[in-house]
């Protein structure tokens, strides 16, 4: 099974997406003649992994080289590199261009920007000396498909960088990627963002719109009806808690990167000695499509079933006479078993981690916190983290936790709690915590806390959720409803309108539009925003939902969604873009510095 | 029959029917060819002429200064100017493929003129031709080559380029008899070469070279390159027409006999040939012909006596008309090849000049092809749309007499092209707009020349007027409209255009460009592209001294960040004047802070160097400027922790000589303190930073642990009542594996649930039971039994998949 996903069961056609940049790759690969070096920047070269295999590149006389700040070993005369447009990249290119230089060797240069070029990188290329020497070039790449139903714009930092440093150049990128996916799939009718971020994009999306119009005379029905835009802001408290989920899980503990998770061969049952092994991780396997959204208390279940009704079969064949169809059928779901020695191999695993006391512990003071009852039992549950010296991010999720549930902490607590960490992990986490405090993740308590009233009137703590048999979302946390996800619940069964109240007890503003002119739809009178009746039924298909979550989205919230958009009655397909995957600990390593 | 008039009018020659339609009556008045020098533009072009002064001519009552006039091909006058170039006697004067008139005078000086005779530019062909005057000239389309009275010979291979070479030298003694080129993109070489007919044979001149060909064939008189550069066709001194390979590899066919005087002999003025793709025009004093063979299905049709399906159909059509039954027995005759002759019926109607002729035949092809019942119905519809496409351009005023096939060579956007630079902009709208090609050329044409011409108009009206028309074609480019304005000293108006443009990305580079740098700050934070916000901020931060500049910006929160990540990254000094100069005091002192840790990562920066120095000094000037401020208490105090911590661990790598202090937190100096055992040292970091009892208890318990000093924890824990109660040491023992150590310190646990689980920990299912039920919490003796449910040993291949997930899954 490859890393780079089978996008066939697509609700729109994904693959011409992945094509297209695929063949935008090769392109640039063929324009720069003979043998050269592709360095490429490392983070990129992740996401690229989900596009082309390394071996097409080096059928293409490419060398493949990561950035660093080390100079790249190599006879081409010919270098190639492929980098996003981030600034600190270009020092590592410029000083390789200047150790070239210094010791007198000559290369051709070629510098291609991910997904374009950037006056400002640019500025440092020309003040460092060597942007005549490259030939510039851009490889329009905004937004990779993770897999059937997941779109990943790639923008790891997004978050941070708007929310932190003020750089908002990650909306445009989202804005551009959607008008992009405009182009192929019609204009999207309905767009409702919840978010300053997501409010931005929807406005940017617009002047693009405004700009370059997307000829819709030529395009038919529009494939995408809504777009709903959320900015991670809204929510910080999902990502905070541990997902339960089985594809939330693996990532927890082992990270899933790029739809593949790495671990020593041993888990996996290959005897070689401390080699790591890549495992994907995607809807080709049709086993991990079938369990990747469970609750993994589930998951454990039906696995074991499995294997028991496999070994009655297999007791049934051996024992009694069958036909020949009877065989037929039962090798066929022995084909089924390297899937499903993979999956056990993985869930045993993991339930050495989830089998643990301290793994129960921390999800009991994840629930005390979400309920948000007892703060003293929490402040002191942190304090004494702090103390053993636990690993900072595990105690960071849980204080940010504590800070948003609380609106932030008395300033007391706050101050003595930062002292307490400065001299624990150390004072350089003064730049940590100043990043949390700018992103209001951790902060002085300056105003009266909503989220009892939003945990309330969102119903997100549900009692007795049912993992075996769900009927609400909160499955997926074992009882906690993700709040991002209450809210999509919400924006595309009926628009904002219903919780308009609620929404002005959350970060940002949120807006709602809808496009007219398209004449073909029936006018039906509907309420403003719900989906329409007959935009759903009448063309006989499902009609889709994209729901782009600026700042990330957890495997979790994901399940949550794919389990909406199956429950009956929903006409809908949902397809996520997010500006990358991410979970409690990636998100908050974002900030530490 | 219909036919026979048409018919009537051609020739036979040979096989082949020619005919040469009138294509207008010229509009000029006294113009006089043998007087004048004239080049005509091939596709239906501008005539040029102006008196010829190599002739000695009687002037009327006319200035003596000639004048260039340019005409249109119905010999409407489009434009004139007085020549007054120096440089002797006019050589050549031809029409580029880009309608662009080049006029060479004797000196060699190439003088280019557009079509409303206006000078575009002026360059010379060099020293040569200005020392020995230029005799000849012979042009192609894009190009031309000279010869001099030094018989030298010079090409502009490209006319774009201005760029004369000097051809390699033939020796010639006397000028040829004849001269052709073959065009560059004909040649192996790509180069121009050029005949010459000398003496009997031909020279064949390059760049690099000199062949001769042919000997034997000539002395030619006349040599003529066709079109596509393969043949050459050549008329000998003694009467013989050749035609030849342009290589003279073989002679295609040889007339000794004159056949083709068909023109001439019946002209009493003079005339001009104009070569065209298809035929030739003919120009004379009064009008202009078009003379080419008559097409197959117009001969299908009209020839005499033709039974063809395409005659019986355009008789049919006549039949029809007069209401005669005669029309349906036409049809009936030709029923199974009607789609053919519609076919032709339509082809006709395309060659036809006259209106009427076309109407009729294209009703005869609609006549037929209501009885096809399969036919292609776009043909017709096609070949409407052509015509009037050629009608309209044919008209007299506009003077541009296409045929069919010279306007598919030339196509429909070279074409609007040419209306739009002879200023006949409407109708190149109309074009567009009718074959559904983008207009924007045309109107953003017309903008440029209203800008260019309309001097006298106030900004606000000319703004009106552009608007108006602008807005008739979506996505139109109004910064180039603007840049234009902006180029013709019209800043302001330029300024007013530029706001219209949507396009964020060309709208600001020009109002750069035009000195708005505010408008284009304000404009890009708009845009949400912060490529361009980054644009605007190098572009001030050049243009304007540091202090305005950060003036600028500190009100613009967007490009403040910007600036801020980029200095961070890159300029990291003016980063630092730039938060002193809007006095953030506080992010000077983050950066020293930065700075100090940048200190730390250098690898010269080995533990207990000198560079410790000044990491503490930069951490110390740090914690003066947090100190500036109220709100930065906080930061101010760690950081006179930090600068303190750094000292008293420099010590200890002193007095302990191990480098394994610096850049440890206090926490961690505690415990290696101890590790160590010195605690003293440990002692005294605890007071120093006045390290709570709690923080101080676990520290010290889990270092004991760690060099497994079970005795020396012991002694810790009866030190006095833990503040924290027993569980740090319960922790720390489980956690070592420690057994015996643990059971010391289980019983004083005071929580019964606690003491439970650290029984279970340890394996001891009964105590954990008692504990358990002590505290009187089912759940938590559920939980409990669940730890201590063991696997049954497995026995096939299945039982292990299945017993290996028998493990407790999540709660």
């Amino acid at each position: 099974m490859a890393q780079v996903p089978n996008l066939d069961n697509a609700p729109i056609n994904l693959t011409t997406i992945r094509d297209q940049s695929q063949k935008e790759l090769i392109t640039i690969l063929k324009n720069v003649r003979g043998k050269k070096c592709l360095v490429i920047d490392p983070k990129l070269s992740g996401s690229l992994s989900l596009i082309v295999q390394s071996s097409q590149l080096k059928e293409h006389g490419a060398e493949l080289r990561h950035l660093t700040a080390e100079p790249v070993e190599t006879d081409c005369t010919k270098m190639v590199y492929l980098v996003r447009a981030q600034l600190n990249l270009m020092k590592f290119i410029c000083s390789q261009i200047h150790n070239d230089t210094s010791k007198g060797l000559h290369r051709e240069y070629f510098l291609y920007f991910v997904p374009r070029r950037a006056v400002a990188c640019e500025k440092i290329l020309e003040e460092e000396k060597v942007h005549e020497l490259l030939t510039i070039g851009e490889y329009p790449l905004y937004l990779i498909p993770l897999d059937e139903d997941v779109l990943s714009f790639e923008l790891d930092l997004a978050h941070k960088e708007c929310m932190v440093n003020g750089d908002t150049t990650s909306l445009w990128h989202i804005a551009k990627a959607i008008h992009k996916l405009e182009f192929s799939f019609g204009t999207i009718q309905n767009v409702r963002a919840k978010g300053k971020a997501s409010t931005r994009v929807a406005d940017i999306l617009n002047r693009m719109q405004a700009e370059e119009p997307v000829n819709t005379s030529d395009m038919g029905i529009p494939e995408i009806n809504t777009l709903i835009l959320l900015d991670r802001e809204v929510d910080m408290v999902t990502p905070m808690c541990t997902q339960l989920t089985y594809e939330g899980l693996l990532d927890e503990f082992l990270g899933v990167n790029n739809g593949a998770v790495e671990l020593d061969s041993s888990i996996m049952g290959v005897q070689q000695e401390g080699k790591k092994l890549k495992v994907p991780l995607n809807s080709s396997d049709k086993l991990f499509k079938e369990i990747r959204d469970m609750n993994f208390e589930v998951v454990v279940q039906v696995l074991r079933q499995k294997a028991t009704s496999m070994k009655q079969d297999y007791t049934e064949i051996s024992t009694t006479t069958q036909s020949v169809s009877e065989l037929k059928d039962f090798v066929k779901k022995l084909n089924s078993l390297p899937e499903m020695t993979r999956h056990i191999n993985l869930a045993q695993h993991l339930s050495t981690f989830t089998s643990k006391p301290s793994f129960l512990g921390r999800l009991d003071m994840e629930q005390t916190l979400v309920e948000a009852q007892s703060y003293d039992i929490c402040f002191e549950h942190i304090e004494e983290m702090i103390h053993k010296q636990e690993p900072l991010i595990n105690v960071l999720r849980l204080l940010v936790l504590l800070s948003i549930t609380y609106a932030g902490l008395p300033k007391k607590n706050f101050d003595y709690l930062r002292r307490e960490l400065l001299h624990s992990y150390g004072f350089e986490h003064i730049a940590t915590l100043n990043n949390l405090e700018k992103d209001g993740l951790f902060k002085k308590q300056d105003s009266k806390s909503n989220w009892l009233t939003v945990k309330r009137a969102l119903q997100l703590v549900v009692e007795d959720t049912d993992t075996t048999n769900p009927n609400d979302i909160s499955y997926v946390f074992s009882g906690y409803a993700p709040l991002s996800i209450r809210l999509v619940q919400h924006a595309i069964r009926s628009g904002w309108r219903p919780i308009e109240e609620i929404l002005k007890l959350l970060p940002g503003p949120h807006s709602e539009t809808k496009k007219s002119g398209f004449a073909s739809s029936p006018s039906f009178d509907t309420l403003p925003g719900s989906l329409n009746n007959s935009e759903k039924v009448a063309e006989g298909r499902r009609s889709l939902v994209l729901v782009v979550f600026i700042g990330g989205v957890t495997f979790a919230e994901i399940s949550a969604l794919r389990f909406l958009s199956s429950q009956e009655g929903m006409a809908y397909d949902v397809i996520v873009g997010t500006t990358k995957i991410i979970n409690g600990h990636t998100l908050i390593q974002t900030f530490v510095e | 029959m219909a036919g026979v008039s048409v018919a009537a009018e051609w020739q036979l020659l040979y096989n082949r029917y020619y005919r040469k339609p009138e294509l207008y009556q010229m509009q000029w008045k006294q113009v006089d060819l043998t007087r004048n020098k004239v080049a005509c533009a091939p596709f239906g072009g501008p005539i040029a002429a102006i008196r010829d002064d190599a002739k000695i001519v009687q002037l009327f009552a006319e200035s003596a200064l000639r004048k260039l006039r340019i005409f249109t091909s119905s010999g409407r006058l489009i434009s004139e100017t007085v020549w007054k170039n120096p440089g002797g006697r006019l050589i050549g004067m031809s029409w580029s493929d880009d309608q662009i008139l080049v006029c060479i005078t004797q000196d060699g000086t190439v003088y280019s003129y557009d079509i409303h005779a206006e000078l575009i530019n002026t360059y010379s062909l060099g020293k040569e031709c200005f020392e020995s005057s230029v005799v000849e000239c012979v042009f192609w389309g894009n190009g031309v080559v000279c010869i001099n009275e030094a018989f030298g010979i010079f090409a502009v291979p490209d006319f774009k380029n201005h760029r004369a070479v000097k051809l390699a030298d033939c020796n010639l003694e006397d000028l040829p008899h004849c001269i052709a080129v073959i065009e560059p993109q004909y040649t192996m070489s790509g180069n121009v070469e050029v005949l010459l007919g000398v003496g009997d044979h031909v020279l064949l001149v390059e760049e690099d070279g000199v062949q001769q060909l042919g000997v034997g064939i000539g002395p030619l008189q006349k040599m003529v390159v066709s079109r596509t550069g393969k043949l050459l066709a050549s008329f000998t001194h003694d009467g013989r027409l050749l035609v030849i390979s342009t290589d003279f590899s073989n002679i295609i066919f040889e007339y000794t006999s004159l056949l083709v005087i068909l023109c001439a002999t019946v002209y009493d003025e003079p005339i001009i040939l104009i070569p065209e793709c298809d035929g030739v025009r003919i120009l004379s004093n009064t009008s202009m012909e078009f003379l080419h063979r008559v097409p197959d299905s117009t001969v299908s049709i009209f020839q005499i006596g033709s039974t063809l399906p395409a005659a019986l159909l355009y008789d049919a059509l006549d039949h029809f008309d007069r209401r005669s039954a005669k029309a349906d027995e036409n049809l009936r005759l030709i029923r199974s090849s009607l789609p053919e002759a519609v076919e032709a019926c339509i082809d006709a109607a395309g060659y036809e000049f006259d209106i009427s002729q076309q109407r009729t035949l294209l009703r005869a092809a609609s006549y037929g092809q209501a009885f096809c019942s399969q036919f292609q119905r776009e043909h017709i519809q096609e070949m409407c749309k052509t015509l009037r496409v050629l009608n309209a351009v044919r008209h007299h005023e506009i003077g541009i007499p296409l045929s069919i096939q010279q306007y598919k060579l030339l196509t429909p956007s070279v074409l609007i092209n040419r209306l739009i630079n002879a200023h006949n902009y409407l109708l190149a709208l109309r074009i567009s707009e009718y074959l559904g090609i983008n207009q924007e050329v045309v109107i953003m044409h017309w903008a440029c020349t209203k800008i260019t011409e309309s001097l006298g108009i106030p900004d606000a009206s000319l703004l009106e007027i552009l608007l108006h028309k602008l807005k008739i074609c979506k996505g139109i480019s109004y910064a180039a409209v603007a840049a234009h304005a902006d180029k013709n000293g019209r800043r302001k108006l330029a300024a007013m255009l530029v706001e219209h443009e949507p396009h964020s990305s060309k709208q600001i580079p020009l109002l750069l460009s035009i000195g708005e740098e505010d408008t284009a700050l304000v404009k890009a934070t708009e845009s949400g592209d912060t490529d361009l916000v980054y644009l605007v901020l190098f572009h001030i931060w050049q243009k304007r001294p540091s202090l305005e500049f950060f003036g600028t910006i500190q009100a613009r929160p967007l490009a403040r960040d910007l600036f801020i990540n980029y200095a961070q990254c890159y300029k990291h000094e003016f980063l630092k004047d730039f938060f002193l100069s809007t006095g953030q005091l506080q992010d000077v002192a983050f950066l020293l802070w930065k700075e100090s840790w940048e200190l730390a990562k250098n690898p010269m920066a080995s533990k207990g160097s000198p560079l410790h120095g000044p990491r503490v000094k930069l951490i110390e000037k740090a914690q003066h400027l947090f100190s500036e401020t109220k709100e930065h208490t906080f930061e101010s105090k760690a950081a006179e922790e930090h600068a303190k911590l750094l000292r008293i661990q420099h010590d200890l790598e002193v007095t302990t000589k191990q480098a394994i202090f610096v850049d440890s937190s206090i926490s961690d100096t505690i415990r290696t303190c101890i590790v160590l055992g010195n605690h003293r040292a440990a002692m005294k970091v605890k007071t120093e930073f006045k390290v709570s009892e709690k923080r101080w208890y676990w520290l010290k318990v889990f270092a004991l642990a760690t060099i497994r000093d079970w005795d020396a924890l012991e002694k810790f824990s009866k030190e006095k009542r833990p503040p924290i109660g027993y569980r740090p040491f319960v922790e720390a023992c489980v956690d070592a594996d420690e057994k015996g150590e643990a059971l010391k310190y289980i019983p004083k646990l005071a929580d019964p649930r606690e003491k439970a689980e650290a029984y279970a920990r340890i394996g001891m299912a009964k105590e954990a039971a008692d504990a358990a039920s002590q505290a009187k919490d089912g759940e938590l003796l559920g939980r409990l039994k669940l730890t201590f449910a063991q696997n049954a040993a497995a026995s096939s291949i299945f039982d292990t998949l299945r017993d290996r997930l028998s493990f407790q899954g999540v709660s």
